[in-house]
């Protein structure tokens, strides 16, 4: 490469590095000082401020992330995790929420795609994140089109192992070519590391996620409570921060933050105005630093009590059930997990996410929708018709919200969500 | 500590064995001939009680059918009462495979699971089973076209039963496992019947509940599900369909989690072991009822306190450690 494209190059890291460092650690600011903030969710935001503001850390000299063990990255809520730390191996998942990231990726990518894709390639390309390129290796599954070329986008940048997601996830030989797939990330994984992975690493990799998920399912139950007790913006955050932390830290500051939403429920404490009406957000996940929606939501008076977000709320919602301590059954029994309970709109048929959305609007009492949709995203999109037919059948109102990463549109945003809020609550009113 | 299902089935199979294979040195203890489960009359005189279906065989050929019916009766009402955990909480055969199933876990040894086209095609066994059962020792009636090999074909399933061969082992009795070299139907059938004593070893080593879905007493027992009072349901609603029923399911049934609108999931070859329940990870998702009265359901809770009470690594102990210390609340509510 001539020296001045190199330079140019040189520049334009520099720039999309320092806009994503300052916004991040601006939107970090901003949250950590907000009146309802819990205060176990440090933690949490320490987390994020490790992975995203990495001078937030001090002047010194750059410490190495994750020293002396392997680290995979992984791009989709249906990697096993659990293989990862049973290899002695750290997951880091790398689904990219900035816009700064997205903004760098552009080149990489066609028009279309969507930002969480473009946010990656960028990340990637340009090490705007030093754990972007401190992967090993980085599982990429291949839910939908933008994720499939991913993987040979990121190719260029580290190691990469393809995993292929069947669709129709009920038949037997998909269930099959899966099973056989996360044999290979076995392999690979053990390759990679030197380690062997056997039953007993496994069954204890399983129990410290299954702790992991204990926990989340209890944030999950504490959100039921007639009275929200907790943002849904904090909650989302503290499940987001999963994505950069070990699991058993993770699980550690996860039972106090629990603990304290569980003493607020105790006390009264609600979250938010009386009538604040309890919201879903349904459709494309938010992925931090993209926190555009989830405060949006919660600034004009409305609640988000539950989501279906794969970085959130279905993040660590399925567990592993084994009966006996084998290899085959675990394996079968993690192939499972990974796929069938997962409503990812990559599936087709996708009845189940109907039949979950319906299940959470009953358990969560929810009085509207907000289905987010990322610009490019295009298999959540198509589910919004289906959704929004359940919707009516259940008289919820749903607002489609179809953006990306660009703050721009944010104050156009507002005033479509405040309507929206205004609306539900006087529809909730007016049923009482 | 709480009992899990899990141990409740264990102590109740043991419990059966015992009584069923051992009670008869126990004077006058006898619970009938008419039992839905495979308690072989062949242990002979440590026995407490009959599999129904020697004495159905021998009522057939004999051609006594004025006793047909009160036995019947008395044995419609057992399945009645207790459905198909008769094969899941009491059958000693059932018991003898849990301990062979025990014994491979215990190698570390996995467990093969059939296709769903070879358990199509397997399907029409336990079929031929019952014909077995029921139509040869009619054809065996004085006069009728089996009748000269009637000494032979006496008893016919049971002398292809592998609970014939194998349970009154435990009453000391090898010279059960001899060819009957009297003719050649009795050594056809002889052989035959050890042959498949032998698959029945090895498939119960590789496989799960592997007599189970030949068995014709389990395909009796299974088609009168829909009267039996003792029933698995499910809420569709609340099951997210993680397949996790199925992966625990020692019957390898997909149905249950793959239904979405009967609340009766009872399958045919469900033997009610509760596993599914016991492991179900969604409140209420999975229950058991008799005559309509939930007696057991799935929770979220029992699901993780289960993951939580294992014995733990190093690992895990940190990070009760670190909890207790960050939280000083006790999490395990």
């Amino acid at each position: 490469m001539p020296n001045e494209l190199v330079e140019e190059q040189k520049k334009r890291k520099a720039r999309f590095g320092w806009a994503l460092e300052q916004v991040t650690r601006r939107l970090l600011d901003d949250l950590s000082v907000e009146d309802h903030i819990p205060k176990r969710m440090d933690y949490f935001l320490n987390i994020l401020r490790q992975a995203f503001v990495p001078s937030a850390a001090g002047e010194g000299p750059k410490t190495e992330l994750y020293p002396g063990r392997k680290v995979i990255g992984t791009y989709c809520v249906m990697t096993p995790e659990e293989l990862i730390y049973a290899a002695g191996a750290v997951p880091v998942r790398l689904c990219g929420g900035s816009h700064e990231a997205a903004a760098a990726g552009d080149e990489f990518v066609p028009r279309d795609i969507c930002p969480v894709v473009r946010s990656a390639v960028g990340a990637t390309a340009f090490d705007l994140l030093p754990i972007y390129r401190r992967c090993d290796a980085v599982v990429v599954p291949t839910t939908c089109d933008s994720k499939r070329k991913l993987g040979e986008l990121l190719a260029d940048f580290t190691k990469v192992w393809m995993l292929e997601v069947p669709h129709i996830k009920e038949a037997e030989r998909s269930r099959l070519q899966w099973l056989e797939q996360i044999y290979a990330i076995k392999n690979s994984l053990e390759k990679l590391t030197g380690k062997k992975i056997g039953s007993k690493e496994l069954r204890s990799a399983t129990r410290r996620i299954a702790q992991a998920q204990y926990q989340a399912r209890r944030l999950h139950t504490l959100r039921k409570a007639d009275m929200p007790v907790v943002f849904g913006k904090h909650a989302m955050l503290a499940m987001n921060a999963y994505a950069f932390a070990e699991v058993d830290e993770w699980t550690a500051a996860m039972t106090a933050f629990n603990d304290e939403i569980e003493g607020r429920l105790m006390a009264g404490q609600r979250a938010g105005h009386t009538q604040a009406p309890r919201l879903l957000l349904a459709g494309s996940p938010a992925i931090f630093p993209n926190w555009k929606l989830p405060q949006l939501i919660e600034e004009m008076g409305g609640v988000i009590v539950a989501d279906e977000s794969c970085v959130a709320d279905r993040y660590l919602y399925d567990p592993v059930g084994t009966t006996e301590g084998t290899m085959t059954e675990m394996m079968r029994a993690l192939a499972a997990r990974l796929i069938m309970p997962c409503t990812c709109p990559s599936f087709s048929p996708n009845e189940d996410r109907l039949y979950r959305l319906r299940y959470l609007v009953k358990e969560f009492k929810i009085s509207g929708v907000i289905y987010h949709v990322l610009k490019g995203c295009l298999i959540y999109d198509f589910e919004v018709g289906r959704v929004e037919k359940l919707m009516k059948e259940l008289s919820v109102p749903v607002l489609r919200v179809e953006t990306d990463y660009n703050p721009e549109d944010i104050e156009q945003l507002r005033t479509r969500i405040e309507a929206f809020v205004e609306m539900t609550r006087v529809r909730a009113k007016s049923e009482r | 500590m709480r009992w899990r299902v899990s141990t409740l089935r264990w102590v109740s199979l043991t419990v059966a064995f015992v009584i069923l294979t051992f009670g008869g040195w126990v004077h006058r203890c006898w619970l009938g001939q008419f039992l839905p489960t495979l308690s072989c009359k062949y242990v002979l005189w440590t026995r407490a009680g009959d599999c129904y279906l020697w004495h159905i065989q021998r009522v057939l050929q004999n051609a006594d059918f004025d006793e047909l019916l009160p036995e019947l009766m008395f044995f419609f009402l057992l399945i009645l009462l207790l459905g198909k955990s008769w094969c899941g909480w009491i059958c000693p055969f059932g018991f003898c495979m849990d301990l062979l199933d025990a014994f491979r876990r215990r190698l570390r040894m996995g467990y093969v699971t059939f296709s769903d086209a070879l358990n199509r095609q397997l399907a029409w066994i336990k079929w031929v089973m019952l014909f077995i059962m029921l139509v040869v020792p009619l054809l065996c009636i004085e006069g009728c076209v089996l009748s000269e090999y009637r000494r032979d074909l006496n008893v016919p399933f049971c002398q292809l039963c592998p609970a014939r061969y194998i349970t009154p082992l435990f009453n000391d009795m090898w010279n059960q496992l001899a060819v009957s070299f009297r003719s050649g139907a009795s050594v056809l059938m002889t052989v035959l019947g050890l042959a498949i004593t032998g698959l029945f070893l090895v498939g119960a080593l590789v496989k799960r509940r592997f007599w189970c879905q030949f068995c014709p007493m389990g395909l009796i027992v299974g088609l009168c599900r829909k009267l039996s009072l003792l029933k698995l349901k499910k809420d569709c609603d609340a099951c997210t369909r993680c397949g996790i029923c199925n992966t625990v399911c020692p019957m390898d049934i997909k149905e249950v989690h793959l239904e979405r609108k009967r609340s009766d999931v009872t399958h045919q070859d469900c033997i009610l072991c509760m596993r599914c329940i016991e492991y179900c990870p969604e409140d209420h998702a999975l229950r058991a009822t008799f005559c309509g009265k939930t007696i057991y359901e799935a929770s979220q809770k029992g699901f993780f306190a289960r993951e939580r009470s294992r014995p733990s690594d190093t690992l895990e102990k940190s990070v009760d450690a670190t909890t207790a210390s960050s939280s000083g609340n006790d999490h395990a509510k």
